[in-house]
């Protein structure tokens, strides 16, 4: 069994590779995990009384202030992503050890977003007042589910080659519509503060 | 198992938001319950309501029994108010819900009797009744009307918003009845309009796209 050449590789490959029928399995579960996470959240957002507050981080003036920041630096890393996979895929002359910046970039941007959509649904919740907010709650409930099926995409074998690069957008692309309609509106309400 | 590294990426997020839910919950319940004294803002709103609504947890009082909120409605039933009363003095409103509406200052005697003034020669005159309600007349833009509050629970009472929505000012006043209803007006650079409604439990109110937080209203 061969491994794909375009994904990322591992280190350390599977001591055995399990044999799965080409079944419809290897979509099938992707996508309901990911329609199954983002109904999650949003579910969540929706029923949950939001608290109006959270916790704030020292020396940012407003919670909006430090969603905002560790938005853009999701973001960041997000375009790190966009280039690095470039590069994997021959678009652009990388190094060699462009795969590994692709995957840590990948893990740093979803972490620093992670925090950011606990304080989103644990704050404000799924919101429907106006239509910036109406896609960034969308959205913002779709992207975790993406990203999640992105994760579960990986480990299977054997993908079409278009798979990955067409998912992978779209993460990036819901991504920065969610920058756009927060961070950016944040900024641009509130002046481009700490 | 073949490649690991995504799933534990997953993993790893799911910990993550589960620990700072926690966070956020634990502390989430101190600031319902009273104080709201520490300083992180709620959402991205520069509120200014911390200073208008100072703590109520603050300073045990002499007279507790008559320390409470207390809500009802004008005898002709056009308008609702709400009494407000902590350590000898009250805070009024008196709301119609649509229009009119008048904050209300002053001291209790001793003998349980409010007379609070407001702007504009708005004017309250009643009673304590033993701390189980208010009754009395109220005069706000020519007007007068009988009325009485009974002593209201949380989340019923009088709640109040200051803060500053796009350079405009913002101050809404929320009654809270004991039946839910919610009887409030939004002033926005001095012009008033009906109030959005807010959630009782933790005040939280959306004005023009930006999420505001009510505090209870205190003398």
């Amino acid at each position: 069994m061969t491994v794909d050449p375009n994904a990322a590789t591992q280190n350390f490959p599977g001591p055995e590779p399990v044999r799965h029928g080409p079944g419809p399995a290897r979509y099938l579960v992707p996508a309901l995990v990911a329609a199954a996470v983002a109904v999650a959240l949003g579910a969540y957002g929706k029923v949950h009384d939001p608290a109006g507050t959270a916790f704030n981080l020292a020396g940012f003036s407003s919670t909006g202030a430090v969603k905002s920041w560790l938005a853009t630096a999701a973001m960041l890393f997000a375009l790190v992503q966009l280039v690095s996979a470039a590069m994997l895929y021959g678009r652009l002359p990388g190094p060699a050890w462009s795969g590994t910046l692709h995957r840590w970039s990948g893990r740093a941007a979803f972490l620093t977003a992670v925090p950011v959509a606990v304080h989103c649904l644990y704050a404000l919740g799924y919101q429907t007042y106006e239509t910036r907010v109406v896609w960034h709650s969308l959205l913002g409930c779709f992207f975790f589910g993406a990203f999640s099926a992105k994760m579960l995409l990986l480990r299977s074998e054997r993908l079409p080659g278009w798979l990955l690069p067409i998912v992978g957008g779209l993460v990036l692309a819901v991504l920065t519509i969610i920058w756009l309609t927060s961070a950016l509106w944040f900024f641009r309400t509130f002046g481009v503060t700490t | 198992m073949k490649r690991p590294g995504p799933l534990l990426t997953l993993l790893a997020g799911l910990v993550l938001g589960l620990f700072l839910l926690t966070l956020n919950a634990t502390t989430g319940t101190r600031t319902a319950s009273s104080s709201y004294e520490e300083s992180p803002s709620p959402a991205p709103v520069r509120s200014t309501a911390s200073e208008a609504a100072p703590s109520r947890s603050a300073s045990p009082s002499p007279v507790p029994a008559a320390d409470a909120d207390y809500a009802g409605r004008t005898d002709d039933d056009a308008a609702a108010i709400a009494v407000s009363v902590q350590d000898g003095r009250a805070v009024a409103y008196y709301c119609d819900g649509r229009t009119e509406e008048s904050w209300l200052k002053g001291d209790v005697e001793d003998d349980g009797t409010l007379r609070l003034t407001g702007e504009h020669g708005a004017r309250l005159d009643g009673t304590l009744d033993d701390g189980r309600r208010v009754e009395g007349t109220v005069t706000v833009g020519g007007g007068r009307h009988a009325f009485s509050a009974d002593r209201a629970k949380k989340p019923s009472g009088l709640w109040r918003a200051t803060a500053t929505v796009r350079s405009a000012k913002i101050d809404g006043g929320w009654i809270v009845l004991r039946d839910g209803t919610q009887v409030g007006i939004l002033t926005r650079d001095g012009k008033a309009s009906p109030a959005p409604r807010i959630d009782p439990s933790t005040g939280t109110v959306t004005v023009d796209g930006q999420q505001l937080t009510a505090r209870p209203a205190t003398p």
